[in-house]
């Protein structure tokens, strides 16, 4: 089980299960839901290292409760490895209430297959 | 033909007509949804199916629907209708589980996929908790 770096609020870890190998040098960004306006708004955008982890998504100022979305670019991933992915990209919808806690959503991904859990 | 022999056809014929009644709809594009946190079928879940429009950037909706006691939605779309594109499957997760008195983690799971051979069967389900779940492309 992968865990969260050491003072990072919000991180993932992306997997390649087909190739047992970190899913690095993916694109991914953060949204938040403006629920008002129902719109996404871009908090962040990384990539993830050789490691497969990207941490520092959010500050501490910017961690206020609501829904936020990760979306990773799956497609643009599978094609720098010369393959195709039936996921153009895969997008995670969850819900912040708790800001005391830390939270990792790891992504564990093959190119037909995917799965997410929150850990801390 | 006597009284009684007729009485047995017109059983027999309601019975096949029950039978093709309960028969589901042939749909290309399947999903399943599992409650993996209580080891049952999802039922009841309201999930809707969207196909991309590429000129706009937006999605049309394709149908709308909830799944039945095995957790299954029969009749997603028809052959005819099954074409190349990107399409969406949405779940309504919150809901689901608000339902059961519970939170979600996911207020909703949203799973796009790429179809370039509408030929062929695509099964997309999901396997939820209230902070986990997983899809994969079955047939």
């Amino acid at each position: 089980m992968t865990t969260s770096k050491t003072g990072s609020l919000l991180t993932t870890h992306v997997l390649n299960t087909a190739d047992g190998v970190p899913g690095a040098r993916m694109a991914l960004s953060l949204h938040r839901l403006d629920p008002q306006m129902a719109l996404w708004n871009l908090v962040s955008k990384g990539t993830t290292d050789e490691d497969g982890q990207c941490s520092d998504l959010i500050s501490r100022d910017e961690f206020t409760a609501g829904m936020y979305k990760l979306r990773f670019e799956t497609r643009q991933y599978w094609e720098s490895l010369c393959q195709s992915s039936f996921y153009p990209y895969i997008e995670i919808v969850f819900t912040i209430t708790d800001l005391d806690q830390t939270f990792h959503l790891p992504l564990l991904l093959s190119r037909y297959s995917y799965s997410t859990y929150k850990g801390i | 033909m006597s009284i009684r022999l007729q009485h047995i056809k017109d059983h027999i014929l309601a019975a096949n007509q029950c039978a093709e009644m309960s028969s589901p709809p042939y749909s290309p594009l399947t999903t399943h949804v599992l409650n993996t946190g209580r080891g049952i079928p999802a039922a009841s879940m309201v999930i809707s199916l969207h196909l991309r429009n590429h000129t706009a950037a937006s999605w049309t909706l394709l149908r709308t629907g909830a799944t039945n006691d095995d957790g299954r939605c029969p009749g997603l779309i028809t052959r005819e209708a099954f074409v190349p594109g990107v399409y969406k499957m949405r779940f309504e997760t919150g809901r689901y589980w608000e339902a059961l008195g519970e939170t979600c983690f996911y207020p909703y799971v949203e799973i796009v996929f790429t179809i370039t051979d509408a030929a062929q069967k695509f099964h997309v389900p999901l396997l939820l908790s209230r902070f986990s779940y997983s899809t994969y492309r079955g047939s």
